[in-house]
């Protein structure tokens, strides 16, 4: 009986998901290679062709810095299949800073952009591109509208929009909008390194990452951490973010086998 | 140098009351008690020559100003545009009395015979090609485009027309008149070219559309823009030849012009693309009362090899939607300023160690790419933001503790120093100065916030205490 209900169950999931898709081909997911993280995500893996939106708290969400950079990880595979563009309103993006993380500044465009209704509508623009995979996009907030116009964008290629919020400096925080489209909201801010045993100074970079909105997927808190980071095997890896443990003495998961899965 | 007011120019009807240019204004005054003066303007006159000049490059793209009053309009190889010389000649007649400018002209073969037609022979003459000879005959030197003072003496020697100078042998001529008559007279008849200086570098790959009706709304201005687009990409394709930089100019009806210009990352040849780019720049333009005709000219003409084909990836993919027509958009609505992509630059300066290059097309750097293993901010503050309340255990110590933007951080772990020196290859020796360091520290507070800071200065000098800044964020 529970059987049948669990199939019964699956099959209405699928065609839900068939219905939301629009009858357009799935651009697939893109695994973290950890199952504690893919398994909160719809289909397995962060969701291509669709938007996602990564916020900072604090002061981060001036500055922006763990943000763009847990955004640059997670997308570093993606940009590594086509061109990427990087729109900004301040141009205080580092490429070095970039590289050493292990994304590939090479195919980065950057577009310095004046007001947010420009930001919006380069990224739209940029996502609807043949041969660019990743658009990135510092804006203060997405409404409803331009989140829809957004995802629009994003199907027509099955690019992936990264928003990463960003309030102007000095400015005033704006409320949220109400409700959001992304496929996936995170909320990340730097964690505390921790060096290997018997050296000093500062470890791998770390991020204290939320998922808090997963669309078809739950939410979830992890400690993430970039262990290839400024290293030349930075960028060769599949994906460049590892799961770090959560309890006990928080060990480094070992490395599985990543793989950037296609949707049949 | 007495100061005389002279009359600068007269108008038709004052040259009927035997008033003449150069003649004092007292004794004009005299002459005419009711005579109405302004004060001459030249730069005014010059402006309008300018935008007479602009005018004309509906009918041929190479117009040369003759100031202080007049123009050369080269009219080679577009003539049967318009049905022939004469045509062309009436219809530019026409255009001009319409906008009530009073003007003399004349076609010729030589710019030097069409200047002396103009302004002593009959209005609206054309010279038969090989003519011009006859025609000059009986007029004056003046006609040659002589100094005043070689003109007096010419005809103070009773040399009253042309015909009588070119009977006269070269050699004489030259050493009695001056090099400079022989080679105005040889000018006039075609013996030796004239270089004019044109308004613009005449560029081959020019389209006119006109209209029989003025036109001014919008969707018609985008329309024309397209089809004047088309007409010379075609020929460019059929040349096997792109363009980078695209100019359209509006002709109103007022004889205003309007010129737009779009420029592209690649070369190329696509009228849908370039009408595209003009697009959004068309609102700017104000049709007043229509505009006549448009011209469109491609700059930067190089060979593109292949067809353009178009790029199928998608069910209705087109080449409006490559990576290079997004550059140009980009580019071409933001500044080119606006679009980069980061390059290394070989410094350890960190502020210059990123050069901007344009997004497409680009040759490959050669500069060393950067170091990965030396980490670097994920931010760069342009200007270092200045750090409070530092504290520092020893004098290369990193500091414990800091405040930046009202808060303070405790420093739980750093890294550093790294010391960054002035480059002294790079200037004069004299200006170097060992105290000119920054020493980098990579810091992570008890929150888990990774700076990085530096302290400018060496402890110890008096002149020039130490002071702590903030240069970017870690991720």
């Amino acid at each position: 009986m529970s059987d049948f209900r669990a199939k019964r169950i699956a099959a209405l999931v699928a065609k839900v998901a068939a219905i939301e898709s629009g009858g357009r081909a799935d651009a697939g997911v893109l695994s973290f290679g950890d199952a504690a993280l893919d398994g909160k995500l719809a289909g397995g893996g962060l969701p291509l062709g669709r938007w996602h939106e990564i916020t900072g708290a604090g002061l981060e969400a001036e500055t922006s810095a763990a943000p763009a950079a847990y955004a640059a990880l997670m997308a570093a595979p993606l940009a590594l299949r086509g061109e990427a563009v990087w729109v900004l309103r301040r141009d205080d993006l580092w490429a070095p800073g970039l590289a050493g993380l292990g994304f590939p500044v090479e195919r980065l465009i950057q577009v310095c952009v004046r007001d947010e209704t420009e930001a919006l509508a380069v990224m739209e623009d940029a996502l609807a591109t043949v041969g660019i995979s990743a658009v990135f996009g510092e804006v203060e907030a997405v409404d409803l509208t331009a989140g829809r116009r957004l995802q629009l964008a994003c199907e027509k290629r099955g690019a992936t929009g990264f928003v990463i919020k960003r309030r102007p400096f000095g400015g005033v925080g704006r409320k949220e909008a109400a409700g959001s489209i992304a496929a996936t909201r995170w909320r990340v801010v730097s964690a505390p390194s921790e060096p290997p045993a018997g050296e000093f100074g500062l470890g791998n970079p770390r991020f204290s990452v939320a998922l808090e909105r997963s669309r078809g997927g739950r939410s979830g808190a992890w400690i993430l951490e970039a262990d290839q980071a400024y290293s030349w095997e930075a960028g060769d890896v599949a994906h460049p973010l590892r799961l770090v443990a959560d309890l006990g003495d928080r060990e480094l998961a070992p490395a599985q086998s990543p793989a950037v899965r296609r949707a049949a | 140098m007495r100061q005389v007011r002279r009359l600068a120019a007269v108008s038709v009807e004052a040259s009927r009351l035997r008033l003449h240019v150069g003649q004092k204004a007292t004794d004009a005054m005299a002459l005419v008690p009711e005579l109405a003066t302004a004060d001459v303007e030249p730069e005014a006159d010059a402006a309008a020559l300018t935008a007479l000049v602009d005018w004309c490059v509906r009918f041929s793209p190479a117009v040369a100003a003759d100031a202080p009053d007049g123009l050369f309009l080269d009219i080679t190889g577009v003539a049967h545009l318009w049905g022939g010389e004469a045509e062309m000649l009436a219809d530019f007649q026409g255009r001009l009395a319409q906008n009530a400018l009073p003007f003399r002209a004349a076609i010729a073969d030589t710019p030097g015979a069409a200047w002396a037609l103009a302004h002593f022979g009959r209005d609206g003459t054309i010279a038969p090609p090989g003519g011009q000879g006859d025609l000059l005959k009986p007029m004056p030197p003046a006609a040659l485009r002589l100094e005043p003072e070689a003109a007096a003496q010419i005809e103070r020697l009773g040399l009253r027309r042309v015909g009588q100078l070119m009977e006269i042998p070269r050699a004489p001529l030259g050493r009695r008149f001056g090099a400079r008559t022989l080679e105005r007279l040889d000018q006039a008849l075609g013996r030796s070219a004239e270089a004019l200086r044109y308004r613009r570098p005449p560029t081959p790959w020019v389209d006119r559309l006109a209209f029989f009706e003025p036109i001014s709304a919008p969707e018609d201005m985008a329309r024309v823009t397209q089809d004047a687009a088309a007409k010379l990409c075609a020929r460019l394709e059929a040349g096997g030849h792109g363009a980078r930089r695209f100019e359209i100019a509006f002709h109103r009806v007022d004889g205003k012009t309007l010129p737009l210009t779009i420029g592209l990352s690649l070369a190329g040849r696509d009228a849908r693309r370039i009408a595209r780019l003009f697009q959004p720049k068309l609102e700017t333009v104000d049709p007043g009362f229509g505009i006549e005709s448009v011209t469109i000219c491609a700059y930067a003409v190089e060979a593109v090899s292949g067809r353009q084909a178009r790029i199928e990836t998608g069910p209705e993919a087109a080449v409006e939607d490559g990576l290079a027509p997004l550059v140009d958009r980009l580019v071409n609505r933001l500044g080119s300023e606006r679009v980069w992509r980061a390059a290394p630059v070989e410094t350890h300066v960190p502020e210059q160690a990123v050069g901007r290059q344009p997004a497409l097309g680009a040759p490959l750097s050669e500069a060393r790419p950067w170091d990965r293993e030396t980490p670097r901010p994920v931010r760069l503050f342009r200007r270092p933001e200045p750090l409070e309340q530092v504290f520092a255990l020893l004098p290369d110590d990193p500091p414990r503790q800091f405040r930046w933007r009202g808060r303070v951080h405790q420093v739980r772990r750093a890294e550093g120093p790294e010391r960054i020196g002035e480059e002294w290859w790079r200037r004069e020796i004299g200006d170097i100065s060992i105290t000119h360091v920054r020493d980098y520290y990579r810091v992570e507070d008890q929150d888990g916030g990774r700076f990085w800071l530096f302290r400018a200065g060496l402890y110890g000098d008096p002149d020039a205490p130490a002071k702590w800044w903030l240069h970017g964020l870690f991720a």
